[in-house]
């Protein structure tokens, strides 16, 4: 059965189509999540690499 | 809210064993690309031996830099950044050893088995099915640690940097699994299960999207952690961030295609690969203006941290790099650039540029704190980030310079009409000063990885190693019921739920390959097949398996594509139905050499034993290495019947029984080789040794079609 359906796209120029299709979807997606999310909980997020927990170590720094 | 502050410790002993691989494996790897670089002019720098020609080498180099190189490097970054980014130590320590160990004894094994001429020929997945067996259970230990790690993690959110080493852990798995599929035939042979197109799509859906996942995304999650700690400043956008990722992963996957263009591939393949390729430029330039802005307001830091230097760089090459590959995507401009030293720029300027300065950069950041000391030398460190750049600059201008020339020199006529440059080799001689100039680019860059060696040396030894960090932390069920609300429309959701987000994150990778594969597999008319193409035979499977053990395919393209500069040099153009039966498909990506899809019958026997003696008998100039070893060394026979049932199972027509009588058929087909020999004034040679298999091989090349002009025949199928 899928067979047919696949063989039914015939031409397959309808690819190039879909594919503009979905990446516009994808990447509207992940605009509308992204614009939806908290102020204060993407700075919490961003933040995370610069407060792992560790204790500053004395004296690493390049001079 | 709860205070349950718990203590830990983050682990550093593995971190500071794969900076350490890192460090080893960079230096052989880069020495491994410029000897072969040094051997494209001075042939004789193989030294006469089997086990150092250019077509063996080539595949160590790529593996080196990429898998023990950039591979240790990712694993020492991510067992680094994971840890302080979860809270929480890694999941398993034996896990994280037998992670180490084992991806050791892999590249060793690579190290072994490539220059033994053991390889399927498949670019950048060239190591033979136990190996490949041994890399999936690797990377299986490695997954378990990194969701491990998350599952028992002391922050509710995953940061960036964890999503791009989900994605990296899950793709790499697909990739590699669906690639090596094959049927062995011996401890170190197989055949893939795939033929021709099938088996070219397959392959470059996986060595674009190793590119994508291994060199990319796990290295974008380093960039993701590491420049905020350098820069001690927060990423630019964390919006954009997110972006960044599901839009890179979900259009990286489709654009495998862009590396087959003009190819026997079905054009609405080829074009699905172009309109992805050039999409890839927004969120790749999203991602390094994310990386670059982060900057900004500390560029004063820049000058003053050699780390935040390498960064800069690693992020400008990674910026140029993804503008360039969805250029060099756009059909017309393939059209030149294929198959020339433009494409080595192209994955050089990223291979030098985000992978070896980001892997610098990351080094001169740790070494001083795994060592609680600060770096042994700013002065070196900056002499290490000159020479890379003046070595990264030597290596990409010529190698432009070079491919452009070359392309254009192939596609040049004159005004009568006939080829301006008929004779392949002129093109190729035109080339040497620049292959000189691009091994003194190379020598640059590996002396200033030997300075780096040496500052990161002293620095060890001038502080004292720190082998766990104490820290404390709450533990995550009392963050959970801080959190308000549960709208399934905030990203939050997704990205605090790590198994929804690999899920997302599978599908996401999973839809473009499925899309390529599942018409290709199913609808017969994509692969018109030719009644006239028949199986290889026995000599000619043998002289086959030579041609991919000693990587001719490296040099030698097997694809002429369908324009009149290709079909006045090299003949008909390639057609998919010609390539039904070769497991695994050669096509090749690069023309150090002519194309040979036709190179059957167009000369005599003789010269190709001459040929393979000594090229510049036959070809004055040629920087082709010597095969005397074809004409001494005796064909090995007695693997004929497994190599037969292999080729059997992965779908080659051979009748049942043919075994039998293949030895009959083999020393009939070399008798009549040794004889056309003598027609060429070579009398003396044997019959059982390998140079008559291959030339077996050779004169089968592209013949089959002038057998009949019949056009080609659809299947009942369709």
């Amino acid at each position: 059965m899928i067979k047919n359906v696949l063989s039914d796209i015939g031409g397959i120029g309808l690819y190039g189509v879909i594919s503009i299709c979905l990446f516009f979807a994808v990447f509207t997606g992940a605009l509308f999540l992204s614009l939806r999310m908290k102020q204060s909980v993407a700075d919490h997020i961003n933040s995370l690499p610069l407060e792992d927990g560790e204790p500053v170590q004395k004296g690493v720094s390049h001079e | 809210m709860s205070t349950n502050i718990e203590t830990f410790k983050y682990d550093n002993r593995i971190v500071r064993a794969f900076a350490i691989a890192t460090v080893i494996w960079g230096l052989v790897g880069f020495s491994a690309g410029l000897l072969i670089a040094c051997q494209l002019f001075w042939p004789d720098l193989n030294l006469n031996l089997q086990y150092t020609t250019f077509g063996r080498l080539r595949p160590l180099h790529t593996n080196a830099v990429i898998f023990a190189f950039v591979g240790n490097g990712m694993f020492m970054g991510i067992y680094y950044s994971l840890q302080r980014l979860c809270k929480a130590r890694i999941y398993n320590d034996t896990l994280s050893w037998i992670n180490f160990w084992g991806w050791q004894l892999i590249i060793v094994s690579a190290a072994v088995t490539l220059p033994l001429g053991l390889t399927s020929s498949k670019e950048y997945a060239e190591l033979e099915w136990p190996i490949d067996i041994a890399i999936a259970v690797i990377w299986v230990v490695f997954a378990i640690n990194l969701f491990g790690t998350i599952l028992k993690r002391r922050e509710k959110h995953l940061y960036v940097a964890v999503w791009f080493y989900i994605a990296t852990a899950i793709t790499v798995a697909m990739l590699h699994i669906v690639n090596s599929l094959a049927v062995p035939a011996g401890w170190f042979k197989s055949y893939s299960l795939y033929a021709g197109v099938q088996d070219a799509l397959v392959q470059w859906w996986y060595a674009h999207n190793a590119v994508a996942f291994f060199l990319t995304t796990s290295y974008l999650g380093l960039m993701y952690y590491f420049l905020p700690k350098a820069a001690n400043r927060p990423v630019f956008s964390y919006r954009l961030s997110i972006i960044h990722f599901w839009a890179l992963i979900f259009i990286y996957i489709w654009a495998g295609p862009h590396h087959l263009l003009y190819t026997a591939l079905p054009d609405w393949a080829q074009s699905l690969g172009m309109a992805f390729s050039i999409m890839l430029i927004a969120p790749s330039w999203g991602g390094m203006l994310n990386g670059l802005l982060t900057l900004r307001g500390a560029w004063d830091k820049v000058r003053e941290e050699p780390m935040l230097k390498f960064m800069v760089v690693a992020i400008t090459a990674y910026g140029m790099a993804t503008l360039e590959g969805p250029m060099l995507s756009i059909k017309s401009v393939n059209a030149l650039s294929h198959y020339t030293d433009w494409t080595i720029a192209h994955v050089h300027t990223a291979a030098l540029g985000w992978n070896g300065f980001l892997t610098f950069s990351v080094l001169y950041w740790l070494y001083p704190r795994l060592y609680n000391t600060k770096l042994y030398s700013v002065k070196l460190a900056n002499w290490h980030f000159w020479l890379g750049l003046l070595g990264m600059m030597f290596y990409v201008i010529p190698m432009y310079w070079s491919g452009i020339t070359q392309g254009l020199m192939w596609k040049q006529f004159t005004s009568e009409g006939f080829m301006q440059y008929p004779n392949f080799l002129e093109t190729v001689l035109q080339l040497i000063p620049m292959y000189k100039l691009r091994a003194i680019g190379g020598t640059f860059y590996i002396l200033g990885a030997c300075l780096m060696t040496y500052n990161l040396y002293k620095t060890a030894k001038s502080g004292v190693f720190v082998p766990e960090v104490e820290v404390q932390a709450p533990a995550l069920q009392a963050e959970v019921a801080a959190h308000d609300g549960n709208d399934p429309w905030h990203h939050r959701w997704i990205e605090s739920k790590p198994l929804v987000m690999t899920g997302f994150a599978l599908v996401a990778v999973a839809i473009g390959g499925l899309v390529e594969f599942i018409p290709m597999w199913i609808i017969k008319e994509n692969v018109p097949t030719i009644a006239s193409v028949k199986p290889y035979t026995p000599l000619e499977v043998l002289g086959r398996d030579i041609y991919i053990r000693e990587g001719c395919v490296g040099c030698h393209s097997q694809m002429i594509r369908p324009f009149r500069s290709e079909t006045e040099r090299y003949g008909d153009y390639s057609k998919a139905g010609e390539f039904v039966f070769d497991h695994p498909f050669l096509w090749g990506s690069k023309r150090t050499g002519p194309d040979l899809h036709r190179i059957g019958g167009k000369y005599p026997d003789a010269w190709h034993y001459n040929h393979m003696d000594d090229p510049r008998l036959t070809s004055p100039g040629s920087i082709m290495p010597r095969y005397p070893w074809l004409l001494t060394q005796k064909l090995e026979t007695n693997s004929l019947p497994a190599r037969i049932g292999a080729l059997r199972k992965v779908g080659v027509p051979y009748p049942s029984g043919f075994e039998a009588t293949a030895q009959t058929n083999l020393q009939a087909q070399a008798a009549k080789i040794v004889e056309n020999l003598k027609q060429g004034a070579i009398t003396n040679a044997p019959p059982d040794r390998e140079i008559i298999a291959l030339v077996a091989y050779l004169q089968r090349l592209g013949t089959d079609i002038k057998t009949t002009n019949a056009p080609p025949v659809k299947t009942a199928a369709n």
